[in-house]
């Protein structure tokens, strides 16, 4: 029997949305509550308007998606906290600059990329004062620990930052390449040229990927 | 390994799930709920942009006014009718691009470093067409003077450009100060070819078009400077 999973409050709003919600299982037979564009953006108007439960619901859709994609770019699970709670802080203080109409994903990871960079750049700062530039987060790819990180963390873990991104926003998160360009400030064939460049390498990496798709098929984590 | 087989593996970790802590959710909520009232969400980018191109029109004529029109009842028809309308789709390309770089999530085509390029370019290319004097009198004199002139209008065009956006969040410090620095270096340009009555082709060519460069250079290296967060050392 499939469970259906819903997070937190705002459901007041998500019931007036439920004729417009599909719905897909994911992998464990759950079913995974999908949201179209549109009702983001309908959501974030009412935001703006200053409707709270709106907020909410959008805290809800949203958070997950940002949470991964801080969680792709190799922090941990308390710097992802962090950054989530930081783009909602900086998501609040310049709502007014979402204009109706724009994709509203690409918005939400401008400003979440935006506050992962200056993340990273004060990290790095801090780390060089203390002179521990060794110690640096992206460890996953050399040491090949498949026990310690999750395997989307582990597969992505082989490209750069430029490329990872770009790839969890299109094959994770579903975002259009226009929605990726706009998200990454960049044009639909730089987008392209990232993927095909991702693709490459992983092609090229065969030890990550294979191990990934032995570990699918046995089942283990 | 395939194409396939590696969509295949991003699909199934797609579809695992991913689950944040409720007491964080509920926490961010909670941090919202205390300041949330109403906003007016920024006008249209068309709105912005026009706002963009009054001021820095605002500011070349004014200047020139102020200086005198030489350069302008110097020039031939030609020379007018071809300099200020492409001085006038450059800015409005860099007030759009301007306007694009202050909201996230919109739409990028070209990047401001390529517009600054491709706006040097053009000039250098229809100065050097319709200026064939070769001359090079009073270079460095009259040259630094342009330079000093044309900046002085271009930074104050930038800083107004700014304030008329200034509601707006930059995700690249550095690509909006650029996109702000060229937008104020045509301004800039804009005056000196209204004011400046030396046709030397050299002149125009280097002196002139270096107000475009540099204002597009200390727009970024303002923005490079906004770049680091508050109380973290630049070392």
């Amino acid at each position: 029997m499939p469970s259906i999973e819903f997070y937190g409050t705002g459901l007041c709003v998500l019931e007036q949305l439920h004729e417009q919600i599909c719905d897909v299982r994911d992998s464990q037979n759950r079913i995974r509550i999908m949201y179209p564009e549109s009702n983001l953006e309908m959501l974030m108007a009412r935001y703006q308007g200053g409707d709270f439960a709106a907020a909410t619901a959008l805290v809800n859709l949203v958070s997950s998606q940002l949470h991964r994609f801080f969680m792709v770019q190799s922090a941990s699970r308390e710097d992802a906290d962090d950054l989530l709670q930081e783009t909602w802080l900086r998501v609040h203080k310049v709502r007014h600059t979402y204009r109706p109409g724009q994709p509203v994903l690409a918005w939400f990871y401008g400003i979440a990329r935006h506050i992962r960079i200056d993340h990273y750049r004060k990290t790095v700062r801090t780390r060089a004062r203390e002179q521990r530039l060794e110690e640096t987060a992206n460890v996953a790819t050399a040491s090949g620990d498949f026990g310690k990180a999750e395997g989307l963390e582990v597969l992505l873990a082989t490209l750069p930052e430029s490329q990872r991104e770009v790839i969890e926003m299109l094959k994770i998160s579903g975002m259009s390449l226009e929605e990726v360009a706009r998200a990454t400030s960049a044009s639909v064939g730089s987008v392209k040229q990232k993927v095909h460049r991702a693709y490459k390498k992983l092609r090229e990496a065969p030890s990550v990927v294979q191990e990934l798709g032995r570990r699918q098929r046995v089942g283990t984590p | 390994m395939t194409d396939r087989e590696i969509n295949e593996l991003l699909k199934k970790a797609a579809q695992a799930p991913h689950e944040v802590d409720p007491a964080l959710l509920q926490g961010i909520a909670k941090g919202i709920e205390s300041s949330l009232r109403p906003v007016r969400p920024l006008p249209s980018t068309w709105v912005l942009t026009t706002g963009l191109i009054l001021i820095c029109a605002t500011v070349a004529v004014a200047g020139a006014a102020r200086a005198g029109f030489y350069g302008f009842e110097k020039m031939n028809l030609l020379e007018r009718g071809l300099i200020f309308p492409l001085l006038a789709i450059l800015a409005c390309v860099a007030g759009v691009k301007f306007v694009n770089e202050m909201i996230p999530g919109s739409r990028s085509w070209v990047s401001p470093g390529v517009l600054l390029l491709i706006s040097s370019v053009l000039l250098v290319s229809l100065f050097a067409l319709l200026f064939p004097d070769y001359r090079t009198n009073h270079f460095f004199s009259a040259g630094l003077v342009c330079l000093a002139v044309g900046l002085a209008h271009a930074i104050p065009s930038a800083l107004l450009s700014w304030l008329v956006l200034r509601r707006g969040f930059a995700v690249s410090r550095v690509s909006a100060g650029l996109a702000a620095g060229t937008l104020g270096g045509l301004a800039g340009v804009g005056m000196l070819e209204l004011h400046c009555p030396n046709f030397q082709a050299t002149h125009i060519l280097v002196w002139h078009t270096a107000v475009l460069l540099t204002a597009g250079g200390v727009g970024a290296f303002v923005g490079w400077l906004l770049h680091f967060p508050v109380g973290v050392s630049r070392r």
